[in-house]
């Protein structure tokens, strides 16, 4: 018998406009043991549909028809007391943002205990122990607090709760999104293992085609609330029968495959950038050991020539310090740093900081929500004094264009955009001013799927028709070989392998660039991830 | 660690007591008043005739040492200060300031601390609820309520108090700390007597200052709700109480406990007006006398004990903070 069948569900909201269906026509069975993958973009439904599940739609939202059934019990229509009490015993949740999931100011202990008391199971420090030991951790990790915690472990203790009641159904929400991949690998198998344990059915919602074709049975590809196609995972990728779920396959870069590298620097050419021994160590202690450097001893040259440099690494493996330095926003606390073979102490700040242009991570917070993004763009044309008024607004438009959006979206507020828009805004923005240097940090990974090769593409357009070098700081492999001329692995602050992306990836010298490489979940079913978690 | 951050909290603590002491002794001697004059003319209406008047300011101003440099005031003031004896006052000669600040202090401990507590302890919670989602839609009626309570200093509200219950209905006394027929004692009638004078105070303080605390808790209460925390532990089934008391309540409480240090300064500023108003024997009531008699001693003296008492309270926030946060444990 099924654990989990929908009929025909039908989620809408509910507004003075009229129904927004978020969800139509939705049905899926999924039995004892089941992995099931729901795959979409941001907008597709397959959140709503967990939420559904759980009765945790919120006003104006809600089942408008349809019936989800849990063992044969239908839920829908069950009022908010047996719905708490459904949660956590028969469906469980590992969210997404593990980050900020636990209670800052509780204990993991207490975390867990609340858990089990809610549900009116006994809790004591035995049944804590055995449950953090089933995902890997040590009993010690109770007493901590979650900012003592890796984003790793966070995610661990989130599936320690998962797992506590025995659910027949755990729904994870993008469960990795928010990891490194050698984490997000080590995290998945213990995930997996709670589950086949349990012999609970399980549902993993993300956009990560690569992803699923490692975790799951079979998968479920929605866009804009509708199942496009529903199949084994095998099917699903090898004959895949919507042209969506092909595309969406295609779209996950892999190394080997459609690389966009420039030419060649001409070997004459002058530093633009050079880090000469550049260490950083953060933060001071009064007794004891000094801390440990995030970079030790780096040693970097961009050449004064359109260069796309991929600097990899997991968490915490110092790249982000790179960026931060090199946009001048961190001062080493030993070595040098020069731009285009001056100190950057000496140069002036007014045209190092127009030469130097950054895009961040986080799409959402980088733009200011009181603001029409015109306002946003036109504030560093102003700084540097390069056009006000209708001049401002011809480059601002001009820049929109080169960035393959239309310049209306100039008079919307950044919450009006999605992310990807936000990010091509952000290299528009970059862009108008004419850099030499823009140093992006992560800007593809909160970014759907489909929109990432665009953006990267977007790099690729600034060297080649622009002539901006860039420093792409990420932790995916495949993408920096996809757009990187030169490639840099970092671990914990020292550079372990350097040089031509051909050769360092498809050839790596060193086990933890191999590590890192066979962590990438490929988007094959036949080509599983290599055993060695 | 611990005692490094205590030991640099103290000192921090003492720089501010000195520092505010200092200003203490230099701001009054800018009024273009004379306490001694002051008081020699009061003398002078009540006891009858006076002559030498000018040799007997002289006389009285050596008493005090106001005929010395201002420097030199200054240094033994300090040391004075320092070893907590804080002269004799000149309106109320030969009184020590010591006494009358001692006698002062447990009544505006007791209502100010008190009713401090109680708006903080309800205004929190008020807040809290104004703020959740599924609270009962009743207490919605409360916010415009406690918006305007909040727009309101506490003596004018205890002017209102007074005008209704003391002087309209006759309910509860005027003001004073008891009546002055009262025998003092440890007795249940006197004890009764104090409760019913403080009440009006009280609930001034109270009322003036929930509306405050609840609508910086509710602002709090929002941001909180929206916490991933939040969602995940409704999407793990957590009971409304867990989620309210351990979650939203506890986490939207840091800021607050922070809004009760920064405040403490202002309340006890805020108390010497409702202290007044009421002719409560408080330290506030006693300032405000001072102040009109330009009696130095006594001004130093109660602004000094308010400045530590202040001090030592943002002291012990400061210190309690990282047991409710644990983020700024170190």
């Amino acid at each position: 018998m099924s654990v989990l069948e929908i009929d025909n569900l039908h989620v809408g909201y509910e507004l003075a406009a009229g129904t927004l269906s978020a969800v139509r026509d939705l049905s899926l069975s999924l039995a004892a043991g089941e992995r099931l993958g729901l795959v979409g973009e941001s907008g597709s439904g397959k959140t709503t549909t967990a939420l559904a599940v759980m009765g945790l739609l919120r006003a104006p939202g809600r089942v408008l028809g349809g019936q989800i059934r849990l063992d044969g019990q239908d839920l829908v229509g069950l009022d908010d007391r047996a719905f708490a009490a459904l949660r956590l015993a028969r469906v469980a949740y590992v969210p997404q943002g593990a980050m900020n999931a636990l209670n800052p100011v509780l204990r993991v202990s207490d975390s867990i205990t609340h858990a089990l008391r809610d549900h009116g199971a006994p809790a004591d420090a035995n049944r804590i122990a055995d449950l953090l030991a089933q995902v890997g951790l040590g009993a010690d990790v109770a007493r901590r607090f979650p900012h003592e915690l890796s984003g790793g472990m966070k995610q661990r203790v989130c599936i320690a709760i998962a797992i506590s009641l025995g659910p027949r159904l755990i729904i994870a929400d993008e469960p990795t999104s928010a990891l490194d991949v050698v984490t997000q690998k080590q995290v998945m198998a213990t995930l997996r293992q709670a589950q086949d344990r349990l012999g609970s059915a399980m549902i993993l919602i993300g956009h990560d085609m690569g992803l699923m074709a490692q975790c799951v049975d079979r998968v479920a590809v929605m866009r804009d609330g509708l199942l496009v196609e529903e199949g084994p995972v095998r099917r699903v990728f090898h004959a895949p029968e919507a042209p969506y779920t092909a595309e969406l396959i295609r779209s996950v870069p892999v190394i080997g495959q459609d690389r966009r590298a420039g030419t060649a620097a001409p070997a004459a050419a002058a530093d633009l950038l050079r880090f000469d021994g550049v260490e950083m160590r953060y933060g001071k202690s009064l007794f004891g050991p000094p801390p440990a450097p995030a970079l030790h001893k780096l040693d970097l040259v961009l050449p004064d020539a359109p260069r796309i440099l991929s600097i990899v690494g997991q968490s915490g493996s110092g790249k982000t310090t790179i960026g931060s330095i090199a946009l001048g926003l961190l001062a080493p606390s030993a070595g040098r740093v020069l731009w285009r073979g001056q100190p950057l102490a000496a140069t002036p700040p007014q045209t190092f900081r127009r030469e130097v242009q950054a895009v961040f991570q986080d799409p959402y917070s980088t733009f200011n929500p009181f603001y029409r993004v015109a306002h946003a763009l036109s504030v560093p044309l102003r700084r540097f004094g390069l056009a006000t008024g209708d001049a401002a607004r011809a480059l601002m438009e001009e820049s929109c264009r080169a960035v393959g959006l239309d310049p209306s979206l100039l008079d919307r507020f950044a919450h009006q955009l999605s992310g990807g828009q936000r990010q091509r805004l952000m290299v528009a923005r970059a862009l108008m001013l004419r850099p030499r240097l823009l140093v992006a940090d992560e800007p593809v990974s909160m970014v759907d799927a489909s929109m990432r090769a665009a953006i990267l593409d977007l790099l690729v357009d600034l060297r080649d028709r622009y002539g901006i070098s860039v420093l792409y700081i990420t932790h995916d492999l495949a993408t920096a070989w996809r757009v990187g001329d030169d490639i840099l692995v970092l671990e914990r602050g020292h550079v372990v392998e350097q040089g031509d992306p051909d050769q360092v990836l498809r050839a790596p010298s060193h086990q933890y660039t191999r590590l890192l490489l066979d962590s990438i979940p490929m988007p094959d079913p036949d080509r599983p991830w290599s055993t060695a978690a | 660690m611990f005692l490094l951050r205590l030991t640099k909290r103290l000192l921090l603590m003492l720089a501010v007591i000195f520092t505010a002491a200092s200003l203490n002794f230099l701001l009054p001697k800018l009024a273009p008043k004379d306490p001694i004059e002051t008081k020699l003319l009061e003398l002078t209406e009540t006891g009858g005739a006076l002559t030498d008047m000018k040799g007997l300011v002289e006389a009285y101003r050596a008493k005090f040492g106001l005929d010395r440099p201002l420097a030199e005031q200054y240094l033994s003031y300090i040391k004075d200060t320092a070893s907590l004896d804080l002269g004799q006052s000149i309106a109320f000669y030969p009184a020590r300031v010591t006494d009358l600040v001692g006698r002062a202090l447990p009544w505006t401990i007791g209502l100010l601390l008190t009713s401090t507590l109680i708006a903080f302890a309800l205004g929190t919670v008020l807040g809290a609820l104004l703020a959740w989602e599924g609270a009962p839609r009743l207490l919605g009626l409360l916010a415009p309520g406690v918006m305007v309570l909040a727009a309101l200093p506490y003596y004018l509200l205890g002017l209102v108090l007074i005008y209704v219950f003391a002087f309209s209905w006759r309910l509860l006394p005027l003001g004073g700390g008891f009546e002055m027929t009262a025998i003092p004692g440890l007795r249940w009638d006197f004890v009764l007597d104090i409760l019913r004078h403080s009440l009006l105070p009280a609930a001034s303080i109270v009322l003036a200052s929930v509306g405050t605390w609840a609508l910086a808790m509710r602002g709090m209460m929002v941001t909180v709700q929206g916490e991933d925390y939040m969602a995940y532990a409704e999407a793990n089934g957590l009971s409304v109480q867990r989620r309210f008391f351990s979650y939203g309540l506890r986490n939207a409480l840091l800021p607050q406990v922070t809004g009760l240090a920064l405040h403490i300064g202002y309340i006890a500023a805020g108390s010497v007006l409702v202290e007044r108003v009421f002719q409560y024997p408080g330290l506030g009531n006693l300032l405000f006398a001072a102040i009109q008699q330009n009696d130095y001693f006594v001004i130093y003296g109660v602004v000094f004990i308010l400045v530590v008492m202040i001090a030592v309270l943002m002291l012990l926030v400061d210190m309690l903070y990282p047991l409710l946060d644990p983020r700024v444990r170190r």
